[in-house]
């Protein structure tokens, strides 16, 4: 896990669900900043499920989810240069596809208002959610917990949760939560989840 | 409860999403598409090294020894020579069209330092920098930017 990879031989001879996503991210930018032209498609591979988590806590659609991610990569093709740590592209991509994510809401409540409840019953995918229930009962005791607590602390959660190094600045302007409160904040969450599965009756 | 509780209860937590609301079956295919389609698109407006006056031995003959010449050209048809002469770059953007005066020429270093100034009626540019190592060219014409690859010194 902590080790640092920056060999693509090393990239590909580490079993590669050992790495966290992230570490695959920084390992694939500097061997394709070094040349290795296909080492951007392992790039891709490695964030584009974590930056789907993000753009959907969000409360997207599938379909704006995916263009919001699609901008977010076209961007980074554009300014990939600009990127001065290499060890930090998961960070600026999650970064990137959060402020696309803001941005494509505040532009979406424009044309056409969404009420919050309409949002909320966008987010948990009650079909899915029973149908692997049965499958995996733990899993789904967790997940009637989350889709219990308010939409505000699951997205701070979804967010955190899918986020390298969280950075409460950023975070902050977009949550609209002040700074300090970022960290009490998802405590606090991650508290009400706790007592939504003490609970047992997570609905 | 202790930070540990709550990055365990984390990670639970993002294995409980990616089971649940995973990304579509060709969502990363398709992105590994539109990336490979816009490197393309990128690398076409590159500025390519079509000459460089380390590969002439007779340059530095005729006394061009501490300077340094390199001819790019532009996939738009445009060209620019770039003199490197220790401290001094020096150069001109040739055969472009439109108004010289939204073209900016920037000298970078591989170091993360950039110089950059605009260019004159006939194009012609002079920074003063610190060119050491590999630099690269980048000309921005308007909203457009062109850049060379890497050439080391």
């Amino acid at each position: 896990m902590g080790t640092m990879v920056t060999m693509s031989e090393d990239r590909r001879a580490e079993g590669q669900s050992d790495q966290s996503p992230w570490d695959m991210a920084s390992g694939a930018f500097i061997a394709w900043r070094a040349g290795d032209a296909s080492a951007v498609d392992e790039l891709v591979a490695a964030m584009t499920p974590v930056l789907w988590h993000v753009v959907r806590a969000y409360g997207h659609d599938r379909q704006s989810a995916e263009d919001v991610i699609q901008a977010t990569w076209l961007g980074f093709v554009r300014l990939h240069q600009t990127i001065e740590d290499p060890q930090a592209v998961a960070s600026w991509l999650i970064t990137s596809a959060r402020r696309g994510a803001a941005a494509h809401a505040r532009t979406a409540r424009r044309a056409a208002p969404v009420e919050d409840e309409t949002l909320h019953a966008v987010l948990p995918d009650a079909e899915s959610a029973e149908a692997i229930a049965q499958r995996d009962d733990e899993a789904a005791r967790l997940w009637g917990a989350v889709a219990s607590v308010d939409e505000r602390c699951r997205k701070l959660l979804r967010v955190v949760a899918f986020m390298d190094r969280p950075d409460y600045q950023s975070l902050s302007q977009e949550l609209d939560m002040p700074v300090g409160s970022i960290g009490p904040t998802r405590a606090r969450c991650l508290a009400k989840v706790r007592s939504a599965l003490m609970g047992g009756g997570a609905r | 409860m202790t930070t540990d509780d709550d990055a365990a209860l984390l990670e639970e937590l993002r294995a409980v999403w990616t089971t649940y609301d995973p990304p579509p079956p060709g969502l990363t295919q398709t992105m590994i598409a539109a990336v490979a389609a816009a490197d393309l698109d990128a690398e076409w407006e590159m500025l390519v090294l079509v000459r460089d006056s380390a590969h002439e031995p007779l340059a530095q003959v005729r006394g061009l020894a501490t300077a340094r010449m390199l001819w790019f050209t532009a996939a738009e048809g445009w060209s620019m020579e770039a003199e490197v002469d220790g401290d001094q770059v020096r150069g001109q953007v040739l055969d472009l069209d439109g108004d010289m005066g939204t073209v900016e020429v920037t000298v970078e270093t591989a170091d993360g330092r950039s110089w950059t100034t605009g260019v004159d009626e006939v194009g012609f540019f002079a920074i003063t920098a610190e060119p050491t190592g590999s630099v690269r060219f980048t000309v921005r014409i308007g909203p457009t930017s062109s850049s060379s690859r890497w050439v080391e010194l």
